[in-house]
């Protein structure tokens, strides 16, 4: 049994700390359709960064031959090609002219580029979100139940947001950067080695401080994400729960908490705004010492007949051409490195994997079960134990079965474990040890969904949707989703479930949030009842889901139950007797046990008698 | 705050509102621009230093020592200055977004619940998040770089025109052709900017839902359904991220055109100065350098000019928040509660749909009531009324006579005890989720633990009260959460206990031996208690009946049981199980 730890939070050991290449490289491979657009991308910004990298010498050229001799040349020769004809300020013009050429195949080249560039960091956003997503609906329930949702919240949309900033504003400039000073790093070298190397050497002294201090930015940067999540939780926390800070009048302990946690955020983000800025001023500072070198190193080298005056103009400008770009990417490293700690952060939900896995069917999994082919029964637990990771057994070799279109109840004390049961049968969890069979099969071997189908659900805490009680009533339900208002309450009248929505003000238009209290508890009980009970399932797990209803119109909900196909098995969950009198079987549930009752009366008195050891 | 350079660039709308948010912060931020405008000043000499190095080079009156320590100690002073703006920089937005999430926080925690209701948890996370984060961005960045912008720009022109002046105001043509194609550019983008937002809201809408909905996800197996839900969204997103990318690719090819034209004329101008004698050749490496300082200014006043609308839009809603009065509190009253509680015609409506209508009962201090009715019959309503959650449109609600109101609120908080009937579970140890009052004692959390029947539970625990418990509550049972939260209620030692549906999730044996220790540790306790189990009210004092948002009826279990056939119908419902759930039964 794989046991797969989901909290984030303390996930160890094998964290994902990403270096950047790989990284990158993980992030390129998530996109091989879009491979072309890169490719595209990169020629295009080479033809840019080679066309940038003409007009410095050409006009180095032009004042070597024509401004420093007073228009004396007739033609301009580059290292022996004899490349333009005219004399004096004629030859100027001709330059301009070429360089006008230069300029509008280079509007074409940034056009192209920023399309091809920005259109591969548009889908690459596009897809990461959708991995993200896909992911999460991939994961159990115990990931849910192991974090915060505020926290899994904040750190989906929070993180990807960096992501967001980082592909759609930046990742266009950065890359670009890096070509256009990599081709005037070549030119500064082309164009008089020795100058050339001299003039790069301070960017060395910055590759090296950036490789010393990205880790320590990218820990900075993590630690004021983490902060931030830790805030909105907080927030959500507080809000979400803001009529008991009325109640209890604890306004003062919501400042208070909020008030740390605002504090611990702004410490964070301090050392982490500190940390972003610690590069652009040392680029800045080389650049200049980039710039003096030429001027004094070139100063000599002209003196000594090394190289003409018009290529220390020219040096003067791909110096520029160089560093500024280097600069651009001190700004962008500290976006790449917060990109990339939101990057980790997400990596660590991607990584996680479902240890739900459907099983194939073979002669093993199936057969060993008191159901045969044929049988009545539909569900089996052989010798199942479970704990939630890390505390004791809640359940302890227990092993039981249930009839086809007979009904159960389960009943026990508080914290027994009888939605614990109830999430065994629905495979939200597996068993610790032991197996679920349904219908004769290991429950493992069912896809999602089939067991979808074959098995119900309702929850103890009712979730509806933002939208309205059609919405709600229909979520997922693959049958009816395409019905008109009329033919849905036809269906609803089948069922019996007509009445029920004489509950809502405008019926099945009704609005619904998914958040606050814009309908009651058990109006949102009626909601998942409805959802439920039109799905039709083989096996319906009532778990308290009608705890908040009241009793007549519960009365209601056990006719509807009853009138349910004879085939279909009830599992009830309930603490008020009358909702479980009918049951045809009663299981008490306690203390990690699961016996059989027999009568009512036999339950009630267990019940009474149960010590609670919860 | 002083005439700042920001008020006075370009025609952007911008109300005063957003800067006379950094009044309290005037010095820092006036510091920031001294400090960007010194620092500029340094920059902007270094193309000159160059030049002056070329020309006295070409000039024969080459001077090592003066160029390397002019060029030194310039920047050297750009990269002292840099480290001290960022270091401010930092300093003073986050010192701005702190205080700026303090007072929203200090604000809505003062406000009533109504507020809350009304305005929607998801738009107060939003303002306390991203809208802090977008006036962040404009303490940190647009006040600088809008500052030392416009400083270069003028700079630069005026050492230009100082060094040639047409040629310069050739150069300096590119500013206004570079603006405009930005302003129109921006103008459209500005739109997009704002639909895209609402795109990423409704993707996060969409991840959230999925989060807390994912049990019920799991069990349907919608996850396909949900899938199709973010790709729709997630599609939209990328269309407009490419619509916003087809704006841009054209306006950046623009500007770096424009920038080249100024290239060549330099060129052939320059050239034409320089071979005329007009111009050194070292000013005309300058004026190539001043082109490519001059450039970055103009695109960062472009994208400030966009972060100046955000944070004025995000300031807007935060100020809407900010602005919102507090609730006054008139309540001086502090008095012991005897218990008296009292209903006077009172209705709540939302909107039109009344959601009580003219109630009026009475409760009896240390009596016992009961209230009960169908689903969606207002009964929680009636109890958020009670404890001030909900204010009434109509009638009165007075405690011993007086008006509610009219109490102190810290006071009558601290003498209602109230349990609601969703599990609210704070993300902490126990011991703080029950004692969550100041007020509450070791002994008074002792006692509510017993009284709640808690205490084996938590024994059992390996932290014992120091355990800490997650959100919503999800490692624990309904029927645990539902008794944390009547201890948390006892644990303040009431007068008035208000139970919303107490017995939804507790099975009945612990129910009965709960109400008999509630009995037995807090006697004179007014109970008031919404429930469905017409046989755990048998014995109560008054029981009032609800449908539909209106009083039906009121008496004993025996007069209504009498006179009252819905009662009566309700009593039927449960009847078979009933002698199950008597009180006697339990020895």
């Amino acid at each position: 049994m794989s046991s797969q730890n989901y909290n984030l939070n303390s996930l160890t050991g094998g964290q994902p700390k990403s270096k950047t290449l790989p990284a990158l490289r993980k992030l390129v491979g998530l996109l091989p359709e879009q491979r072309g657009k890169l490719i595209l991308a990169f020629v295009t910004m080479v033809i840019y960064a080679i066309l940038s990298m003409v007009p410095p010498v050409l006009i180095g050229f032009t004042i070597n031959k024509v401004l420093l001799h007073k228009a004396a040349a007739t033609s301009l020769d580059i290292f022996g090609w004899h490349v333009l004809q005219g004399s004096g300020y004629g030859l100027v013009l001709t330059v301009c002219a070429c360089l006008l050429v230069i300029y509008l195949v280079n509007l074409a080249a940034v056009y192209l580029r920023t399309i091809f560039m920005g259109g591969f960091g548009q889908h690459l956003l596009f897809t990461l979100r959708n991995a993200i997503f896909n992911k999460l609906q991939e994961l159990p329930v115990a990931f849910f139940a192991r974090n915060k949702a505020g926290d899994l919240i904040s750190r989906i949309n929070n993180d990807t947001d960096k992501l967001n900033q980082f592909f759609s504003q930046s990742l266009m400039q950065f890359v670009s950067s890096i070509f256009i000073l990599t081709g005037a790093g070549i030119a500064l070298v082309w164009l008089n080695w020795r100058l050339g190397l001299a003039t790069l050497a301070p960017a060395a002294l910055m590759w090296i401080y950036t490789k010393l201090l990205s880790p320590w930015v990218k820990k900075k940067n993590a630690v004021a994400l983490k902060a931030t999540g830790a805030m909105s939780a907080e927030i959500q926390e507080s809000l979400g729960n803001f009529k008991v800070v009325v109640a209890f009048n604890r306004r003062d302990y919501f400042r208070q908490r909020f008030d740390a946690a605002n504090k611990h955020n702004y410490s964070s983000a301090i050392k982490a705004g500190i940390a972003n800025n610690i590069f652009t001023p040392v680029y800045g500072l080389l650049a200049s010492m980039g710039q003096m070198i030429v001027l004094l190193y070139g100063v000599y080298l002209v003196s000594t007949g090394h190289l003409e005056v018009g290529f220390l103009v020219s040096f003067i400008l791909y110096v520029s051409y160089f560093y500024d770009p280097l600069r651009q990417l001190a700004a962008l490293w500290a976006s790449f490195q917060v990109a990339i700690a939101g990057w980790d952060r997400i990596s660590q939900i991607l990584s996680l994997e479902s240890d739900l896995v459907t099983l194939p069917v073979t002669a093993a999994a199936s057969g060993n079960g008191i159901s045969g082919n044929g049988s009545t029964v539909v569900l089996e637990f052989k010798d199942v134990s479970f704990r939630y990771d890390g505390s004791k057994d809640v359940l302890r070799h227990n092993s039981f079965h249930m009839e086809k279109g007979k009904t159960y109840a389960l009943v026990g004390p508080t914290g027994g474990g009888k939605t614990t049961t109830a999430s065994l049968i629905a495979r939200l969890y597996d068993p610790t040890e032991g197996v679920v069979l349904l219908n004769g099969r290991d429950i493992r071997t069912y896809t999602p969904r089939e067991r979808a189908q074959k098995i119900g659900f309702i929850l103890q805490e009712p979730f509806l949707f933002t939208g309205t009680v059609r919405d709600n009533i229909l979520y997922g339900n693959e049958e009816y989703k395409d019905y008109t208002n009329e033919q849905l309450e036809e269906a609803l009248h089948r069922a019996g479930l007509e009445t029920l929505l004489a509950r809502f003000d405008e019926g099945l238009d009704t609005k619904v949030l998914a958040a606050g209290d814009s309908i009651s508890l058990g109006q949102k009980q009626l909601i998942a009842f409805i959802r439920a009970v039109l799905r039709n399932p083989e096996l319906l797990i009532l778990d308290e889901a009608t705890a908040n209803i009241d009793t007549v119109t519960e009365k209601m909900l056990e006719d509807i139950l009853r009138r349910l196909p004879a085939t279909t098995t009830r599992v009830i969950i309930a603490h008020r007797l009358n909702t479980i009198e009918n049951a045809d079987e009663i299981f008490f549930v306690n203390s990690g046990d699961i016996t059989r009752a027999g009568s009512l009366d036999q339950a009630v008195n267990m019940l009474l008698e149960g010590k609670r050891v919860s | 705050m002083s005439k700042e350079k920001p008020s006075q660039h370009t025609g952007k709308p911008k109300g005063p509102s957003l800067f006379a948010l950094l009044k309290p912060y005037r010095r820092l931020i006036l510091l920031l621009v001294v400090l960007s405008l010194v620092m500029n000043s340094i920059s902007l000499t270094i193309p000159k230093i160059i030049a002056q190095g070329i020309d006295a080079f070409v000039g024969h009156k080459w001077d090592v020592h003066g160029i390397v320590w002019e060029f030194l100690a310039a920047s050297i002073g750009v990269f002292l200055f840099a480290y001290g703006m960022s270091f401010i920089q930092t300093f003073a937005s986050e010192k701005v977004a702190r205080d700026l999430r303090t007072q929203l926080a200090n604000r809505i925690s003062r406000q009533n619940y109504s507020f809350l209701q009304k305005t929607n948890p998801a738009k107060l996370l939003t303002n306390l998040t991203a809208d802090v984060d977008s006036i962040k961005m404009f303490v940190s960045q647009a006040v600088v770089s809008i500052c030392s912008s416009v400083f270069i720009i003028l700079g630069a022109s005026i050492l230009m025109l100082r060094i040639q002046w047409q040629l310069a105001l050739c150069v300096i043509a590119i500013i206004p052709i570079i603006g405009f194609t930005f302003y129109i550019i921006l103008k459209k983008v500005r739109v997009l900017f704002k639909a895209s937002r609402e795109v990423i809201d409704w993707l996060n809408k969409v991840i959230n839902e999925s989060i807390l909905g994912a049990a019920l996800i799991r069990v349907i197996h919608s996850q396909q359904l949900e899938y199709a839900k973010f790709l729709e969204a997630n599609a939209k997103a990328l269309n407009l991220g490419l619509r916003i990318l087809k704006l841009f690719a054209s306006l950046i090819p623009v500007i770096i055109f424009t920038a080249n034209l100024a290239t060549l004329t330099i060129l052939a101008l320059g050239g034409h100065y320089v071979i005329g004698g007009q111009m050194t050749l070292g000013n005309f490496s300058a004026f190539n350098s001043y082109l490519t300082m001059l450039i970055f200014p103009i695109l960062v006043i472009g994208f400030m000019s966009n972060v100046i609308a955000q944070a004025q839009a995000s300031y807007g809603r935060i100020s809407g928040v900010l602005n919102i009065p507090d609730p006054v509190e008139t309540g001086t009253l502090v008095s012991g509660l005897e218990g008296n509680i009292e209903l006077n015609d009172v209705s709540v409506a939302f909107g039109e749909k009344y959601a009580l209508k003219d109630i009026s009962f009475s409760v009896a201090g240390s009596s016992k009531t009961a209230v009960i009715g169908p689903t969606a019959a207002g009964k929680t309503q009636l109890l958020y009324l009670l404890i001030g959650l909900n204010q009434p449109n109509k009638g009165t609600v007075t405690y011993d006579g007086q008006p509610l109101e009219q109490y102190k609120k810290e006071d009558f908080h601290q003498q209602v005890g109230f349990v609601f009937q969703d599990s609210i579970i704070f993300n902490m140890s126990i011991r703080e989720n029950i004692a969550f009052s100041d007020a509450v004692t070791d002994e008074s959390l002792e006692k509510a633990i017993a009284t709640a029947e808690l205490k084996d539970f938590i024994d059992s625990l390996p932290e014992k009260l120091d355990t800490v418990v997650s959100e919503r509550g999800t490692t624990l049972s309904g029927g645990q959460k539902q008794r944390i939260m009547l201890a948390r209620a006892l644990a303040i030692e009431p007068r008035i206990l208000l139970l919303d549906d107490f017995t939804a999730r507790v099975d009945t044996q612990t129910e009965q031996k709960i109400l008999a220790n509630v009995r037995q540790n807090y006697p004179g306790i007014t109970l008031l208690s919404v429930t469905q189990k017409i046989a755990s009210i048998e014995d109560y004092d008054q029981i009032v009946l609800l449908m539909e948002g209106e009083m039906i009826a009121t008496g004993t279990h025996s007069q209504l049981m009498a006179t009252c056939p819905e009662y009566v119908q309700i009593y039927q419902s449960q009847r078979s199980t009933s002698h199950y759930e008597q009180p006697e039964l339990q020895s």
